[in-house]
């Protein structure tokens, strides 16, 4: 099979920007590429911000939508694609929370499943549910910070890029936000079996 | 920290890192942004086709080939014909202008030469 390029081959290493580069110029097959790569990121991060699923997924859509929108006209090495992404979701995410607010909907929405039909212990079920209770308890920036430093694992620079502020401010959101999750979940630790960890 | 708050940020931490796990993009999601991607495709730059210009010998109008060797040739023709035209024939440029043109007659013999002593010759 040497010399032999499966379908992906040719894009199994180029950076997103490149991938970016040739789907403007006509590659839809990057575009596939990149929707693999970049598409489980924007939804999760969707999906933990509105703590809904369905919105979430609308979210993510129209992130990527923009993205493709965007692809022309992409200015190479001005900024990383994922940050651009997790900012462009940030501020849909949050346009639907305002949203939710000024309809009185703002009551914590159902807890996201968010892999249907894998099979899981109840108790895990429980800890991700209450987990995502508890950030939906948490002031939008704080929320935002922690689960992109905790749960995206991006650096305090890179999360202070996506929210236009100091690597210091996003240090300080994220302690608080850790601290109130950690009050918000004291309260549940025997409910969610933590005791027994 | 007191120990209790640290075990309770130990708890955090734990759900949090649980929260890291792939999810798993619900499909239907996925097919519709790899369906928007596709329409949004952007066209690829247009092939710069460039016309190419019929070689002068090709061009139909001027008779091709044949046509354009007789052209370079009355050319050349005309334009020899402008250098040195045939001694018998009139001066065209003078006659479209209407200027006289005359010959002088000239004889060694003239009255007019001996007037100026041009026909002396010195001894």
């Amino acid at each position: 099979m040497t010399g032999m390029l499966m379908p992906f081959d040719k894009h199994a290493d180029p950076t997103d920007e490149a991938l970016l580069s040739q789907y403007a110029a006509g590659d839809g097959s990057a575009a596939a590429v990149l929707t693999r790569r970049l598409l489980p990121r924007v939804y999760r991060h969707a999906l933990r911000m509105l703590g809904d699923a369905a919105e979430a997924e609308d979210a993510a859509q129209e992130t990527m939508m923009r993205l493709w929108r965007v692809a022309p006209d992409w200015r190479s090495g001005e900024a990383q694609i994922t940050t651009w992404l997790f900012r462009v979701t940030a501020n849909l995410c949050k346009d639907r929370l305002r949203k939710r607010r000024a309809l009185g909907l703002d009551e914590i929405a159902e807890p996201p499943d968010p892999a249907p039909g894998v099979a899981r212990t109840m108790q895990d079920r429980q800890r991700r549910d209450a987990l995502q209770q508890a950030l939906q308890a948490l002031p939008d920036r704080q929320r935002q910070a922690v689960i992109l430093r905790h749960i995206e694992g991006l650096s305090n620079p890179e999360i202070a890029d996506i929210m236009d502020i100091t690597p210091g401010a996003v240090e300080s959101l994220t302690a608080r936000g850790k601290r109130a999750l950690a009050d918000i979940l004291a309260g549940r630790k025997s409910e969610l079996g933590y005791q027994d960890d | 920290m007191t120990e209790k708050s640290k075990t309770d940020m130990d708890a955090v931490e734990r759900a949090l890192s649980a929260a890291r796990e792939d999810l798993k993009v619900p499909e239907g999601l996925m097919a519709r942004v790899l369906a928007d991607a596709q329409a949004m495709t952007p066209k690829p730059p247009r092939a710069v086709v460039r016309s190419v210009r019929a070689p002068v010998w090709r061009m139909s109008f001027l008779g091709g080939w044949r046509g354009l060797g007789g052209l370079v040739a009355a050319t050349c023709a005309g334009f020899w014909i402008g250098i040195a035209p045939p001694s018998a024939w009139p001066d065209a440029g003078a006659l479209l202008l209407g200027v006289e043109t005359s010959t002088t007659p000239y004889s060694d013999d003239s009255e007019a030469l001996s007037v100026y002593g041009w026909d002396i010759e010195e001894s």
